[in-house]
């Protein structure tokens, strides 16, 4: 190579050196200027992009440099963006683990718990950089993305969400700052523009009057320094005004749109997506007979008349009504244990439903 | 009227039967297992002893706090567990009556024997009973801090709802009365404002001062119970036999209220609380109603007040909110023959509650927060009163501690 040392700095010049030349095909920038190098995060040897053309468009085929030997596909080959093959490997592994494990703070009951899980996290990654236990770290994080399939989706939507929110804050902070450059060029103008009138309303006075010239300059400049003060004050009201909006801003913004309320929803679908039930009216309390089946008609002659005086019926009064409570006095203190009642008394009194009525039944 | 197994049962003075029941009562908060229910003297001595005991352990673990409301019947005071002051409790001290200075007030026996026999999510909670001094009776209860229904209800222009919500509260309103029936226990006096709601949203049901348990045949039941305006027309003709169904009636008028926003029908008097039943409703006769013209009170109306029993079209007019089918339930449950009137199971069976919209979930019910004032507000009230109508002829006291 014809190249004169000294003339690049040693390290850059080195890299250079190494980034001119393929491994694979040993062909340099110098003859190719167009030279292309690219990575593939399966194993990060770099070869140039005609040795890619050339070696993987027929199909994946094992990796050319001497001693590597795995399989690579050419779809998975990219541009290599930081220049330390290392660092661009570990930040691949961040990138990977870490869109499986994104649960967030908020997801945490203390601030604790959220470190500890981070630590965890932090250990499965030193394991995949450091190539220690890397069948087994893989297992790991291929389980929990299996296991929290949901939760993973849910928390990429926020995050998608929370830089779209981002970006749009940048751009209406930018948008803001814009506006009030072209505020304060306006004002600038403005001032030019009365400084100039002033003088000129000077010289006519100066030119046009008989009076003193000392005392009407005098004058002309003290109504300026009048405005002008006035209007920084003005000015001065204003920025303080914007001061308190900007100091407010965050709140008003997470508050509003972007952050906070945003972050609440979040939280919201954190408590569980609801799943929805049939209504049922009974809520859930379901009273059945163990012992007996509720017949439609007792037949007694004490009943009879009950059921056929009118002066009895028209009311409403139901005979059925005092033969489910007569059955259901009757079998009430079955399948109560009072010395089990008596060892749970301690546990709960109140608990079961109804059970005071069965207990009162009993005891009769 | 079922047996309550009290240890004094007959024999003793009206005083000693006073005391020895809410001894009783107070022993049952520790356990369901009554002592001196065998019957020997000695045992019934120390059972009264171990009562005594018991009764001052469970006044020892609530501490009285602000008083929330004072009536004629019942002074509610704000409380807390004595080991942890976040649980709050409402502790109803029902008054030393004038009308039964001897004993105990049938409002009170009334509530406690049906209140600690209710457990549901509906239905109000009575934590424990005890005695204090000068053996007034002490309920501790459930502290619902967010107001009763009839505050919503009213507000109609802080508080909007919908079908949703009305079936959302029907349906709390529903499972707790058919609970009660159930068990075979009547409530008799349901309105707005027994509807206590707890923090949660949920609609409990309270008061059970005229509550008494299904009556054996040909025992005759009083026709004075339930609110006025909420008072089945089998009641108001002076029917002596009823059944679970004058519960149900209540509902279909809390239900009518929930939707149009004032009480469906507001009588003055029981006369004209039928009149406006017939005029809203339809007049009864034997034709809708066999054998209405024999009951007691029946009261004929002459041809030119008698309207013939609405239509469904009237409904679907004046309760459209609910739809065709939640007009369905409210005209089964406002039907004049009680025999023909929804039961409150039949009522939780319609269809109307897998109908759309479904209903709305506790926690975006709207509320308004009554604050503890309202609560001590609703329970110290006597049954069957309208607050400050008509029908409440007691001077109350005025209260100058309450705000």
């Amino acid at each position: 190579m014809s190249r004169v040392p000294g003339k690049k700095g040693p390290v850059p010049g080195r890299a250079g050196e190494d980034d001119d030349i393929c491994p694979v095909c040993k062909s340099s920038r110098y003859l190719n200027q167009n030279m292309k190098f690219l990575i593939n995060p399966e194993c990060y040897h770099k070869m140039c992009e005609s040795c890619v053309d050339r070696i993987f468009s027929s199909g994946p085929a094992p990796c050319p440099v001497a001693g590597c030997g795995r399989t690579l596909r050419k779809q998975r080959f990219r541009k290599q963006i930081l220049q330390d093959i290392r660092i661009e490997r570990e930040v691949d592994i961040r990138r990977r683990v870490n869109a499986v494990f994104n649960r967030r703070q908020e997801e945490f009951e203390t601030l604790r718990d959220y470190n500890n899980y981070l630590e965890e996290v932090e250990i499965l990654i030193f394991n995949l950089i450091n190539k220690t236990d890397v069948e087994e770290t893989e297992k790991k994080i291929a389980a929990y993305a299996a296991d929290h399939r949901s939760t993973i989706s849910r928390n990429k939507a926020l995050a998608h969400e929370e830089s779209i929110n981002i970006t749009a804050e940048a751009e209406a902070q930018r948008e803001q700052a814009r506006i009030r450059r072209a505020e304060d060029l306006q004002e600038e103008e403005d001032e030019r523009r009365e400084r100039e009138e002033g003088k000129r309303a000077l010289v006519e006075r100066l030119a046009n009057s008989k009076g003193n010239a000392d005392a009407i300059v005098q004058e002309i400049e003290r109504a300026q320094v009048k405005r002008s003060s006035a209007k920084g004050e003005k000015a001065n009201l204003e920025r303080r005004k914007e001061n308190a909006m900007a100091t407010q801003d965050p709140f008003g913004v997470t508050n509003g749109s972007a952050g906070a309320g945003f972050k609440i929803a979040g939280l919201k679908k954190v408590v569980e997506p609801e799943i929805e039930k049939d209504y049922d009216p009974y809520g859930g309390t379901a009273l059945e007979h163990e012992y007996y089946v509720f017949q439609d008609q007792y037949e007694h002659s004490w009943l009879d008349k009950a059921r056929t005086n009118p002066e009895i019926t028209t009311g409403g009064y139901d005979v059925g009504e005092y033969c489910a409570r007569a059955m259901f006095e009757a079998f009430a203190g079955l399948g109560c244990f009072i010395e089990d009642e008596l060892g749970a008394r301690n546990v709960a009194v109140d608990s079961g439903t109804a059970t005071a009525a069965a207990a009162m039944a009993a005891g009769r | 009227m079922a047996v309550s197994p009290l240890p004094a049962q007959n024999g003793t003075s009206e005083i000693k039967l006073s005391a020895a029941k809410a001894k009783s009562l107070a022993v049952r908060t520790g356990s369901m297992s009554k002592p001196g229910n065998q019957g020997a003297a000695t045992a019934k001595a120390k059972g009264a002893e171990l009562a005594e005991q018991l009764n001052e352990e469970t006044r020892q673990k609530y501490v009285k706090g602000k008083k929330l409301g004072e009536g004629t019947y019942a002074i509610v005071y704000l409380g807390h567990l004595k080991d942890d002051p976040q649980s709050l409790v409402a502790i109803k001290k029902i008054k030393v009556n004038t009308e039964y200075r001897e004993g105990l007030a049938m409002d009170a026996v009334r509530e406690l024997k049906h209140l600690q026999e209710l457990s549901h999510p509906n239905i109000i909670a009575l934590h424990s009973v005890f005695s204090s001094r000068n053996q007034n009776l002490n309920l501790v209860l459930e502290y619902l801090p967010q107001g009763d229904l009839e505050m919503l209800i009213r507000d109609v222009e802080g508080i909007r709802y919908g079908a949703a919500e009305v079936k959302t509260w029907m349906g709390m309103l529903g499972r707790a009365v058919w609970f009660c029936h159930e068990n075979f226990v009547l409530h008799r006096d349901i309105k707005p404002n027994n509807l206590l709601i707890a923090a949660d949203g949920e609609i409990k049901l309270a008061d059970f001062g005229l509550a008494r348990s299904f009556s054996d045949p040909y025992r005759g039941m009083t026709s004075q119970v339930i609110t006025r305006w909420y008072r089945p027309p089998e009641l108001l003709f002076g029917a002596r036999f009823y059944s679970g169904t004058v519960d149900v009636w209540s509902m279909g008028m809390v239900f009518a209220e929930l939707i149009l926003r004032r009480p469906f029908a507001m009588g003055t008097t029981d006369i004209n609380q039928l009149e406006l039943i017939c005029q809203n409703i339809g007049t009864p006769n034997e034709e809708n109603w066999p054998g209405v013209t024999k009951l007691e009170g029946y009261v004929k109306f002459d041809n030119l007040n008698s309207q013939p029993v609405k239509g469904r079209d009237f409904y679907l007019g004046t309760f459209g909110l609910i739809g065709s089918v939640g007009v369905d339930l409210l005209m089964a449950m406002l039907t004049l023959d009680p025999r023909k009137r929804s039961t409150a199971r039949q009522v939780l069976d319609h269809k109307w509650w897998a109908t759309d919209p479904r209903p709305t979930a506790k926690r975006d019910l709207p509320r308004k927060g009554g604050g503890p004032a309202k609560m001590g507000e609703d329970l110290k009230r006597r049954g069957g009163e309208i607050e400050d109508g008509p029908g409440d002829k007691v001077a109350r006291k005025l209260n100058f501690a309450a705000r």
